[in-house]
């Protein structure tokens, strides 16, 4: 598909922690992950797979099974949000600049939904970061996102 | 039925109605307004659309799908239509953080030929001159 990039090799074998809350905790934190029933599935080497699992609230049309794209472009921002915090080695604020989400697909009906992510690049300013999204099959995505998220210097400890 | 829907409210020159119809508009609280013949998708506030605590602020994720939402009722409302149109992709653009409070959107066709068209949203909370996200869309309309 894209670029096919590892990377930070280095940091594969890092345990995911921001001042000792694990991502898998600080990615549930969140009002709306949490509303959308985000889980974080596992880490593979610099890629982070979660899964959205199949809610009936998600569903454009009721009793089709079929989430909504919307719910879906706010998974991915969340997922990549989280594949960029994955980049650091203690919290910092991050702002989306944009995200771009190409929608090959209808999901499966009644079924979750994953994102895989992968970090493509980081800078001393921004983070570029992709994300496949796929139902049953990781090898034939149902959409793909790619964002550029900024972030902010080490905030001060008050 | 939500082309029945909104052919009802055609007939009406200025309405607020919830999207309740469909449970993801319900879970994300949206309407559909329309205000001066203009039409408007509004996200009403509510705490399970934060996406950062301290401070509070909406997450960015809520406010593409709510210029999505109002992308494809822009669609709907200038010509019928036979069947929903496909979302083929949508590019954000995030440019304001959203407070915790009601955002609105609207959406402009900036081209619309026999199988697709292209749209321009925009969303905004109490300064309609300062935009928190803009987008552009492509749908499919014939399957």
């Amino acid at each position: 598909m894209l670029l096919h990039i590892r990377a930070f090799p280095h940091r594969e074998d890092r345990p995911i922690s921001f001042d000792g809350i694990e991502l898998k905790e600080l990615v549930f934190m969140i009002p709306h992950s949490r509303r959308l029933g985000l889980q974080l599935m596992e880490k593979q080497g610099d890629s982070l797979l979660i899964e959205m699992p199949f809610n009936t609230d998600l569903e454009v049309i009721p009793g089709s099974g079929i989430i909504a794209n919307g719910a879906i472009t706010a998974f991915l921002d969340t997922a990549l949000g989280a594949a960029v915090y994955d980049q650091f080695e203690s919290y910092r604020r991050i702002v989306t600049l944009d995200l771009r989400v190409d929608y090959f697909e209808k999901p499966l009906p009644f079924s979750a939904v994953m994102v895989k992510t992968r970090c493509l690049k980081i800078t001393d300013q921004m983070v570029f970061v992709q994300g496949d999204v796929y139902c049953d099959d990781a090898s034939s995505p149902i959409a793909h996102g790619v964002a550029v998220f900024s972030y902010a210097e080490m905030e001060k400890k008050s | 039925m939500i082309l029945t829907f909104l052919s009802k409210l055609k007939e009406q020159k200025s309405f607020d109605e919830s999207l309740d119809i469909s449970p993801y508009a319900k879970m994300m609280g949206f309407r559909l307004k329309r205000h001066d013949d203009k039409l408007i998708t509004v996200m009403k506030f509510n705490s399970d659309l934060i996406g950062s605590p301290y401070p509070p602020v909406l997450h960015g994720g809520t406010v593409a799908s709510l210029m999505e939402m109002s992308a494809l009722m822009q669609l709907f409302w200038e010509r019928e239509l036979v069947h929903i149109p496909k979302t083929i992709d949508i590019t954000i653009d995030y440019l304001r953080s959203g407070k915790p409070e009601d955002t609105f959107a609207r959406a402009r066709v900036f081209r619309r030929g026999r199988r697709f068209a292209t749209l321009h949203a925009e969303a905004w909370q109490s300064d309609l001159n300062k935009p928190i996200a803009s987008a552009m869309l492509h749908y499919q309309l014939i399957k």
